[in-house]
């Protein structure tokens, strides 16, 4: 059984997410898409506006097989839904491979609803790719709903170079 | 038509409250809008707000048979993507039927966008339901991709009693 412990993020803990991040990337097999760099995260993290809020899951040296002591994080921001007002929105949520079974999953998301509760959310958003049915399986489990199923809500995205002919036209 | 788009002050709430519930009828989910003008007050124009407003007028002359002339809103925040970085997130965007079709949608829009340049984003996102035809015919056309269809992410929520379940220990 893991000995963890689960705190907020420190700057010093930068280039763990980034690695983190480029991990969950590599499990989503879009590893050639993360473009964020420690410096970037270091900036939008732990500034004077933090664009994101970060949790981390740390276990002793000695029970790491490759020395890491970050072996999960959870990154998330809060948003707003004129309906319903704030809520708190998981970007990404990841445990190493060989850390997963153990609780450490489920402790994160206990401690991000207990923030979104004192933080007075009226709910926890995210985004879980179709294919993904253990994790679909693991959040319907705890009572989350698919609202693209469900109501028919379709997620897009506009990139910098369409962005950019939008604001010259 | 003569129009103009500025940044929403507190004492825009109430126009905007009166159009979320606007744009909440033509979504057909009138029952599900919680917010109230206070809320808007308390969660937009305090010390750290949860999102931001721009509102499109127009003169007097063309005010509506109720007598208003903020015809138009659009309410975002910042958000992050773990891949990429700051990005910005529209939540609503709404003009009202009579002034539909001269171009204030996209003056909107482009304004979004161009707030979210401005701040180092490199993405406008937002949600369309799957029914609303002309709203994703007018996306398309400034170049958006639907994320949902193209990658299969699925957009999930927990919320009330499911939230509240979740955050017990």
């Amino acid at each position: 059984m893991a000995n963890f412990i689960l705190r907020k993020a420190k700057p010093n803990d930068v280039p763990d997410i980034l690695r983190l991040i480029k991990e969950l990337a590599k499990f989503e097999e879009m590893e050639e898409k993360v473009l964020l760099t420690e410096k970037d995260l270091l900036e939008d993290g732990f500034g004077d506006h933090p664009f994101y809020h970060c949790l981390v899951a740390e276990v002793p040296k000695e029970q790491s097989s490759e020395g890491n002591t970050v072996i999960a994080f959870a990154m998330y921001y809060f948003t707003y839904d004129p309906w319903i007002g704030k809520l708190l929105y998981l970007e990404d949520f990841f445990v190493m491979q060989e850390f997963r079974g153990l609780g450490i999953g489920s402790q994160i998301l206990k401690v991000l609803s207990e923030t979104a509760v004192k933080t007075r959310c009226s709910g926890m958003h995210f985004i879980v790719a179709e294919n993904n049915t253990k994790s679909i399986e693991f959040y319907k489990r705890r009572g989350a709903a698919d609202l693209s199923s469900e109501e028919g809500w379709r997620l897009y995205e506009i990139e910098k170079e369409d962005l950019l002919k939008m604001t010259s036209k | 038509m003569d129009f103009s788009i500025r940044a929403a002050n507190v004492e825009d709430c109430k126009d905007i409250a009166r159009m979320i519930l606007e744009l909440a009828e033509y979504e057909k989910i009138v029952d599900h809008v919680k917010i109230t003008q206070k809320d808007l007050e308390q969660d937009g124009f305090s010390k750290n707000p949860f999102f931001h407003g721009i509102v499109a007028e127009v003169p007097e002359q063309h005010r509506t048979k109720d007598g208003h002339t903020k015809i138009g809103y659009a309410l975002y925040f910042y958000s992050y993507r773990s891949w990429s970085g700051r990005a910005i997130y529209m939540e609503d965007l709404y003009v009202m039927p009579e002034f539909r079709g001269k171009g204030i949608g996209k003056a909107l829009m482009s304004k979004v966008a161009q707030l979210g340049l401005a701040a180092g984003c490199g993405q406008l996102n937002f949600t369309v339901l799957d029914w609303n035809k002309s709203s994703l015919d007018f996306y398309l056309n400034q170049g958006c991709t639907d994320v949902t269809t193209d990658m299969g992410y699925h957009y999930m929520s927990c919320k009330g009693e499911a939230l509240e379940h979740l955050a017990q220990p």
